[in-house]
């Protein structure tokens, strides 16, 4: 059956494309200001401005999140819209969608700067956006997602170029992984916890986090490369079938990498093996697409010469082979223990963030934005300068925190010839490293400044051009081919016509990795053993955790220590998996720029303070330690806990299977002022006043709950003619309550028998 | 209220699905490594140089890089 195929006329949408461009450049600017301000804070205290807003902890995630969802996002988006239509020769599928797409996603990075500087966090690392903003990221990805897979289905193109794979893994790849991690219970509107616990949810949480990388960071980028580098070079990709195994290969296993962050740490072996191991395999489809990517310019070498784009893409794509080859070293455990907690993961990840992400960004807006303002680059002598700047800068950043990280990892495990370990204070090592972060911000100032040098060309560009916001073409419509003829289609090509069944395909792939590694963990009791002693946070210690969480401790302060002596030595015994079985989220931490933090409520070990100790510190750390860089946290001795949430925060522990006693929400308040009073008794025999309600005593309250559970005396069940209907499981409140010579005043385990269990009358005071 | 099942809970040697997902991801490996590679060549350079061949003019190219 022969057809006359007429050419169909029809328009690409430009204006899309210039709207994602406008945005990348501007939160990209944002992003790399907080970036700088963050370095600022780490060498030089006085850079949190003593403000509960631009504290670290809270400051750090707005970078985070603008780098990676504003700059990058928006990015990812403009390469995708303009490639797409070119690649298809179609429209997008809907205008509609297009606008929904743009607006929903910028709304959604204005409120997490709002909700993140407010201290409105899940407390998990990428993922701190709280439960309203999560279900507005899933409405406009599936929004995204619909508009690419609808122009997909209307192109006028038979085969899908390879680009396109890449865009439609990012877009499954994402949904399942934003999906999964964000299952959490609310409790108010910008408050919720993760239904996830301690390792299951460090599992799940860096699953996410690790395929955040695989999935937003570098198959979107792969993607793009397919067409920006073939497109600026004027060269086919050197091997169209190499693209074709490493793309099934990198989507299968990268999947089964998160573990990496784990090693070590609190989790099954079989876990943390499965992650050693398909990391390493991961360096053969990572580098398949370093070589497609470098040798396409074989023959064209002498173009990068003249071009900012194209050494911006050289560049780009040579660090992400260094960095697809360290991440793969960083997981083998023997490296794994000097690099992790330390700035070796900082510098790991900054090289591919500025490098491939930034360097090949900046080379595809040097090369789309000419285009579409259908006009010369403003300035070429300023984009070379701007490449020259930019690349200095990373290595000018990178290598003093590699050089940080071997040292402090030397300290931290040097002993002396009798044994003892040769600087027990953590923050000697902090101080012999400082240096570094001063060399740092001067890394990162230089990015910064290339960055400006950039946007200003760019707009400058713009200034000079126009965009023709329906861009006009022509191409016949697609005949469908109907039926796969085995002669002389494979079936792979026969699946590359078939996007939707190509995208379930690519599904499968991806969900066999997560499902693999989380449901055991999650169903499987064994991989989890109970330790009995471990009881649930009490009302006030949740607060107090809640406010961790909130002011993001977590993103100095680790609390795993792990199996090494030069470890337990200097933090005590190494965390067990059992004793962050309440822990929702989980807050084993990525960093140590401040000491581990999982023993501090072990009186007699070497972490505990004095809760006059904490208030002081937490009032003025310099005070306490000179050449501390901690912020200042002197809000918690004038700001009030919310006391209407607190039955509240019971309920939802309880939902999530914390063995807390039936109607104990009911009693929480008065639970938590009778343990308040005790803290503030302590502080005032110490000559500190301050009122039961007020923050500080609540995290007083945590940190002195913080890892001593194991070492209390397991309960024997008590017989009392006192005893309720209902008891409570073993471990839960009938522990006898603590009388050794370690008890200080306002220790909060000789309430522990009144707790959960009997009434209000039968507490003793 | 548990919010997981209890499906699962009880099972001996996990290690099957670490060995089970390795089988899966080699066997497919091996099965689309052979198919790409008898693809013939000409079908090959054909949809490898169709990405040089869409609207952009030369003309822009020089222009813009």
């Amino acid at each position: 059956m022969s057809k006359h195929m007429e050419n169909q006329k029809f328009y690409y949408d430009n204006k899309i494309v210039k709207l994602f461009v406008i945005a990348t450049i501007v939160w990209g600017v944002v992003g790399v200001l907080v970036g700088l301000l963050i370095a600022l804070q780490l060498a030089i205290p006085g850079f949190n401005f003593d403000l509960e807003f631009t504290s670290f902890g809270r400051v750090r995630p707005v970078h985070t999140n603008a780098i990676i969802f504003a700059f990058v996002g928006n990015a990812i988006f403009a390469g995708v819209y303009y490639s797409m239509q070119k690649l298809l020769k179609a429209r997008m599928f809907s205008d509609m969608l297009s606008k929904i797409h743009f607006w929903g996603w910028q709304s959604i990075i204005v409120l997490a700067a709002l909700t993140l500087v407010l201290g409105m966090t899940t407390g998990k690392e990428y993922a701190e956006l709280e439960w309203p903003i999560d279900i507005l990221i899933a409405v406009i990805w599936v929004i995204f997602g619909w508009n690419m897979i609808g122009t997909i289905v209307k192109r006028r193109v038979q085969h899908i170029y390879a680009a396109i794979w890449w865009y439609l893994a990012t877009f499954l790849g994402i949904a399942i992984l934003h999906i999964v991690n964000s299952f959490e219970i609310p409790i108010s509107l910008f408050k919720s916890y993760s239904i996830y616990a301690g390792a299951q949810d460090a599992v799940v949480q860096w699953w996410y986090g690790h395929n955040a990388v695989a999935f937003f960071l570098t198959t979107p980028f792969l993607g793009l490369m397919y067409y920006y580098l073939p497109k600026a070079a004027g060269r086919p990709i050197y091997s169209y079938k190499l693209s074709i195994i490493h793309f099934w290969s990198l989507i299968f296993l990268y999947m089964w990498a998160g573990p990496h962050h784990l090693l070590y740490q609190a989790l099954p072996d079989w876990a943390q093996a499965l992650g050693v191991t398909f990391s390493i395999m991961l360096i053969a489809p990572s580098w398949g697409g370093m070589i497609n990517g470098l040798l396409t310019l074989r023959g064209a070498w002498d173009r990068v010469r003249d071009s900012a784009v194209l050494k911006f893409f050289v560049v780009a794509v040579t660090a992400y082979g260094m960095s697809t080859f360290e991440g793969p070293m960083m997981s083998l455990k023997s490296v794994n223990q000097i690099t992790h907690f330390t700035d070796w993961t900082i510098a790991h990840t900054h090289i591919a963030g500025m490098a491939w992400n930034g360097g090949f960004i900046f080379g595809m807006l040097y090369w789309i934005i000419p285009r579409i303002f259908r006009t010369e680059l403003f300035s070429k002598k300023l984009a070379n300068t701007h490449f020259w700047i930019a690349t200095t800068s990373i290595l000018i950043y990178a290598i003093p925190l590699y050089w940080a990280a071997v040292t402090q990892w030397l300290m931290l495990k040097e002993y002396t010839p009798e044994g003892f370990l040769a600087y027990p204070n953590f923050l000697e090592t902090l101080s012999q490293i400082l240096p570094l972060y001063y060399i740092r911000i001067v890394g990162g100032a230089m990015y910064v400044i290339g960055f400006l040098l950039m946007t200003y060309n760019l707009f400058k560009t713009m200034a000079k051009g126009s965009v023709e916001n329906n861009e006009a073409s022509e191409a016949p419509a697609l005949v469908l081919q109907g039926e796969r003829n085995p002669v002389r289609e494979t079936i792979h090509r026969w699946m590359e016509r078939k996007v939707v069944k190509f995208s379930i395909a690519v599904f499968v792939a991806l969900a066999i990795g997560g499902a693999v590694e989380i449901i055991p963990m999650i169903f499987v009791k064994s991989n989890v053993p109970v330790i009995e002693s471990v009881t649930p946070y009490t009302p006030l210690e949740l607060t107090g955790r809640d406010i961790y969480v909130k002011e993001g401790c977590y993103t100095c302060h680790s609390q795993m220590v792990r199996p090494f002596r030069w470890e337990t030595d200097r933090y005590g015994e190494y965390s067990k998996i059992g004793e962050f079985v309440y822990d929702h989220p989980f807050q084993w931490g990525s960093r140590r720029t401040g000491p581990d933090l999982a023993r501090a409520g072990l009186i007699g070990g070497s972490m505990y303070k004095n809760a006059a100790w904490h208030y002081n510190h937490f009032m003025d750390p310099q005070k306490m330690n000179e050449q501390s860089i901690m912020p200042k946290y002197d809000w918690f001795a004038e700001k009030d806990i919310n006391l209407d949430l607190v039955p509240k925060k019971i309920k939802a522990m309880q939902t999530l299977g914390v063995p807390y006693a039936d109607g104990f929400s009911d009693d929480a308040v008065e639970e938590l002022l009778w343990q308040a009073q005790l803290i503030v008794d302590d502080l005032k025999a110490s000559g500190i006043e301050i009122e039961p309600t007020k923050q500080m005593v609540a995290m007083i309250a945590y940190l002195h709950k913080m890892g001593k559970d194991i070492a209390a005396p397991i309960p024997a069940p008590v017989v009392s003619e006192d005893e309720p209907a209902h008891v409570e499981e073993p471990a839960a409140g009938d522990e006898e309550p603590r009388t050794t010579k370690e008890d200080e005043p306002g220790d909060p385990d000789v309430y522990r028998e009144a707790n959960k269990v009997e009434t209000s009358e039968e507490k003793q005071h | 209220m548990k919010i997981v099942s209890n499906v699962l809970e009880n099972i001996d040697g996990i290690q099957v699905f670490y060995i089970i997902g390795l089988l899966i991801f080699v066997t497919l490996f091996l099965v689309i490594l052979i198919r790409t590679i008898k693809r013939p060549n000409k079908e090959i350079s054909d949809i490898k140089n169709s990405i040089l061949k869409d609207d952009d003019s030369d003309e822009i190219n020089r222009v813009c890089l």
